[in-house]
């Protein structure tokens, strides 16, 4: 089957398939749940695998030998392996083990200590960076190949708690809440988020029709988006695969404006980032967009691309940090805020960017504001577990960054800690059509583990989680609870 | 018989049984170190070799293995003994008292073990017949109890059925009047730990024909357990189940398993009202056949902080004296039996320690293609004969002993002699420091 027309559009991505159907077809007035398609997609440069396993070859061929003449010669019986996953199963069997069958179950050096080890792979180690670890590049690449949500037999492995997301757990529900039957199909839980503005309430004239300010917001059906990538890998190909990727899974990606006239891409899934040296180039954008970035404060900018774009919504990219300084900018106007910590959660101050959401949800909720704007947040945000956290933390939506990077089978040279200093390779075969694929995945993989913690929790509508501290545990505050009192606690 | 009379298959599992048991047997011995890539934060390779070793031998390790704590850097790896100075550490004369009563209630049937332990519910499908009967086996020997988890209740464990707790569960698979007429104890399991407020999973490839028959389905047909019980949607429908299991078998002791949310507390308080004789409380960190990887890290509070939450709760209460309130969900060791002791549980229902007992690696395939290739959670015909009924119960019977000595132990230095005076006693527990614990 050929590609869909948009993968290979180029330039110009077209509009979703559903919509290019003719007027009142019958499917129009049927509800449709939400579904992102997955579709395997393997990886495309060699991925290293968990394992290494060795085997001593002269020690296997004497221990054959001595196996043919125990069992007279059965070959059935002398040549079975230890492993059932298909490691000693090539043609040489021992002799070339196939690493990348290895799932690490031990079972071959439990049987034969002498002969057969199993190591972690060196090369797997050198995956991601401090922050993006090794067993998090795996977790990505694997939803990104399948779209399945990881599930494993055994219990939780990891240690037990830490500073950041790993601090935090989210609430479940025993019994009492009938609405948690959603993640098993029954009932529906809506993943639907609001991008804009809305006031803080109606006014109506005495005919009773509504005057004065209205809401003006547009919906995406999963509460994430997709960042603008760092400087390292801009290209037609990488800007092509996530503006067809939002498109597919109907939702937005920043993109740098610049780039963008570059290789003259436009798409209503597109927001542009704009920054005050390339405001000129705004004359240039081929298309009204929905929202637009304004990068950092800018009242002239601002006041301009409002005139410019009197339709579209303005979004602030706002360094995660000053909550006095975004209250001012919602004075200013500003409706929409993205926030963004580096892609090690840390905000300018070194703070992470968990207490930092918590710090701007917050300020708009004393200044009894919060339901007038919307919160973006990036920066740190690199598992499926931490977007309801960062929900339940204050923010609307996420817009993801390094984790595209991995899907993508980017490799992390050195330490990446921000957009403009890291520096990032993508495979040389990368192809548009597998890209959107793999983003496809991850998207699909992440919005069935939201559904798995909201349904959890008996909620439907992931909008109830925002700012929802009280179904969220700290492991700062349960361990007070728990252990003070007990000799050494807190000192 | 030698070895021209049995099939090449029979001789396959002979070779390959004998070598695992070789195995299990020469790497605690540390003669080839430790298998690198062994273990995990929270069972450590450690951890998992003296488990090995205490199945075999009936008695902590003496080669350096460290057997009490992993290395997760929180939690009960944290935690530590206050122990008294040698000379009011009580003397071998005394008798340690290890039992604990399932009922607190002034009335039902009277039922004590007399170990603070028992065994989880595992159900037949996620692990093995053999794997079961050895469970119930060892429970029999040490009169304590296993739980048959949602599976249903083989014909095989009906020989020891006085230490069966019946598990129903939220698919109802395989639960029927007599299983419930069989069962001393009958636990509902409201939630997992591992996969709090998710129900269950039992993949196709696990339905093998004697599993589909056992939980009356379809064989290779993927099995759900959904969640909530669909006829329990408050804590007054709760009342309405135990009431339903007791007007079957009144003779029961009733446990209702739950997880960890925030309001742990009054779902324990709930349970206590509505009849249950047994509060089990499974922490986020527990075992599982499988489950989402976001569900075990994320969703429900670890059972460390559970625990003295409920305790202090049902303290406050004043209903702490009726209720028995086992712990589970990332247990691994005595001292982590005789830590949620101390935290508030009257004792600890052991899972994954089992497995690992019987060979277990922790290596999370449970649920992948064939299930365990140690032929620990696999219904596998062939994989299930590496796991011979006898051997293992042996070794469960083993490790329970181990674990009798160092509890005794424990108790012993703190100058107690019975477990029951341990309950809820954390001034008797140390807070260890990060680089105290490395």
């Amino acid at each position: 089957m050929p590609p869909p027309a948009y993968f290979l559009s180029g330039h110009a991505i077209n509009p979703p398939v559903l919509k290019s159907r003719p007027a009142h077809h019958w499917d129009d007035y049927m509800y449709q749940r939400y579904h992102v398609e997955t579709s395997p997609a393997l990886e495309i440069a060699p991925f290293p695998n968990r394992t290494r396993v060795k085997v001593k070859k002269h020690g296997l061929a004497t221990h054959l030998l001595k196996e043919l003449i125990r069992y007279r010669g059965n070959r059935e019986v002398a040549l079975s392996r230890p492993c059932v996953y298909g490691v000693f199963s090539g043609p040489v069997g021992g002799f070339a083990p196939r690493n990348y069958c290895c799932v690490g179950c031990l079972r071959c050096t439990i049987e034969y200590p002498e002969m057969v080890q199993v190591y972690p792979e060196p090369e797997h180690r050198l995956l991601g960076d401090s922050y993006f670890t090794p067993e998090q590049v795996d977790t990505i690449c694997y939803e990104a190949r399948t779209g399945r949500i990881p599930v494993k037999g055994a219990g939780y492995r990891g240690p037990f708690g830490g500073e950041g997301w790993d601090g935090m757990w989210t609430d479940m529900s025993e019994i009492v809440r009938p609405t948690r039957d959603g993640i098993h199909g029954r009932e529906f839980i809506s993943t639907a988020v609001d991008i804009g503005q809305k006031p803080p309430f109606l006014s109506f004239n005495e005919q009773g029709a509504a005057t004065g300010e209205s809401a003006r917001t547009f919906s995406i059906p999963i509460p994430v988006l997709f960042d603008v990538p760092p400087a390292s890998v801009v290209s037609r190909k990488f800007l092509q695969i996530v503006a067809a990727a939002a498109q597919v899974a109907e939702t937005f990606a920043v993109l740098p404006l610049g780039a963008l006239n570059r290789f003259a891409l436009q798409g209503r899934q597109i927001i542009p980032l704009v920054s005050r040296e390339d405001a000129d180039a705004l004359t240039e954008l081929r298309f009204t967009p929905l929202m637009i970035e304004l990068d950092g404060w800018n009242e002239a900018l601002f006041r301009e691309i409002r005139r410019r774009f009197a339709e579209s919504t303005i979004c602030l990219r706002h360094d995660l940090g000053s909550s006095k300084e975004l209250l001012k900018h919602y004075h200013s106007g500003i409706r929409v805020f993205h926030l963004v910590a580096n892609y090690h959660g840390l905000g300018p101050d070194g703070r992470f960017v968990l207490d930092l959401i918590r710090e701007a949800h917050g300020a708009f909720v004393e200044a009894g504001r919060r339901d007038e704007v919307t919160l973006l947040g990036s920066g740190g945000i690199i598992a499926a577990e931490h977007v309801p956290k960062a929900i339940i933390c204050g923010l609307d939506a996420i817009a993801l960054d390094t984790p595209l990077l991995a899907a993508l089978q980017a490799r992390f040279l050195g330490e990446c800690l921000d957009r403009q200093g890291s520096r990032f390779r993508l495979p040389r075969r990368l192809t548009v059509n597998w890209g959107v694929q793999r983003v496809e995945n991850l998207l699909a993989s992440w919005r069935d583990q939201l559904l798995e913690v909201l349904g959890a929790a008996g909620l439907r509508d992931v909008r109830r989680f925002r700012g929802e501290i009280g179904r969220a545990m700290f492991q700062k505050d349960l361990e007070r609870e728990a252990f003070s009192g007990i000799e050494g606690y807190g000192q | 018989m030698d070895n021209r009379s049995r099939t090449a298959e029979q001789l396959v599992i002979e070779k390959h049984t004998e070598r695992l048991r070789r195995g299990f047997h020469l790497w605690p011995g540390l003669k080839q170190g430790r298998p690198p890539a062994l273990g995990d934060y929270r069972w450590t390779a450690d951890l998992i070799l003296s488990t090995w070793l205490q199945a075999e031998t009936g008695m902590p390790p003496t080669n350096g293995l460290e057997h009490r704590v992993g290395n997760s850097g929180g939690g009960f790896d944290r935690l530590d003994f206050k122990f008294f100075p040698q000379d009011r550490w009580l003397p071998d004369t005394v008798t340690i008292d290890l039992s604990i009563p399932l009922n607190r209630r002034p009335y039902d049937r009277r039922i004590e073990i007399p170990v603070p332990f028992y065994g989880a519910g595992m159900s037949f499908g996620s692990i093995s017949e053999p794997v079961m009967r050895a469970r119930a086996q060892a429970a029999q020997v040490w009169k304590t109890f296993t739980c048959t988890g949602e599976g249903g209740y083989p014909e095989s464990l009906l020989a020891y059925k006085d230490h069966v707790i019946t598990q129903i569960a939220t698919g109802m698979f395989g639960v029927r009047e007599e299983t419930i007429q069989y069962a001393p104890i009958v636990e509902f399991k409201y939630a997992q730990g591992a996969k709090p407020g998710l129900g269950g999973h039992l993949l196709g490839d696990k339905v093998t024909a004697t599993v589909a028959t056992m939980r009356e389905s379809l064989p290779w047909v993927s099995l759900f357990s959904p969640f909530p019980f669909h006829s329990v949607y408050s804590v007054e429908d709760h009342k309405k189940h135990v009431d339903w299991v007791k007007t079957i078998n009144p003779e029961a002791l009733v446990s209702v398993k739950v997880s960890t949310p925030t309001d742990i507390d009054m779902v324990a308080v709930g349970s206590y009202y509505d009849g249950a004789h047994i509060v089990h409380i499974d922490g986020s960190y527990g075992g599982t056949g499988a489950a989402p990887e976001i569900a075990k890290k994320t969703i429900a509070m670890p059972i460390e902080f559970a625990l003295p939450k409920v305790h202090r709760c049902l303290l406050q209460e004043g209903i702490r004296g009726e209720v028995v309130l086992m712990a589970s969900g990332g247990i691994r060791t005595a001292d982590d039996i005789a830590k949620a002791i101390a935290l508030g549980a009257d004792g600890a229902v052991l899972g994954t320690t089992e497995l690992v007992a019987l060979g277990c690696t922790r290596c999370g395939n449970c649920e992948r293609g064939r299930g365990c290739p140690f032929g620990l959670c696999t219904t596998d015909p062939e994989l299930s004969q590496l796991v011979e009924t006898d051997w293992a119960a042996e070794r469960l019977g083993k490790l329970y002993q181990s674990f009798q000595l160092q509890l005794s132990d424990i108790l012993r230095r703190l100058g107690l002699s019975s477990i029951r005076d341990l309950v809820g006693r954390t001034d008797l527990l140390l807070y260890r420091s990060q680089e105290e614990t490395r």
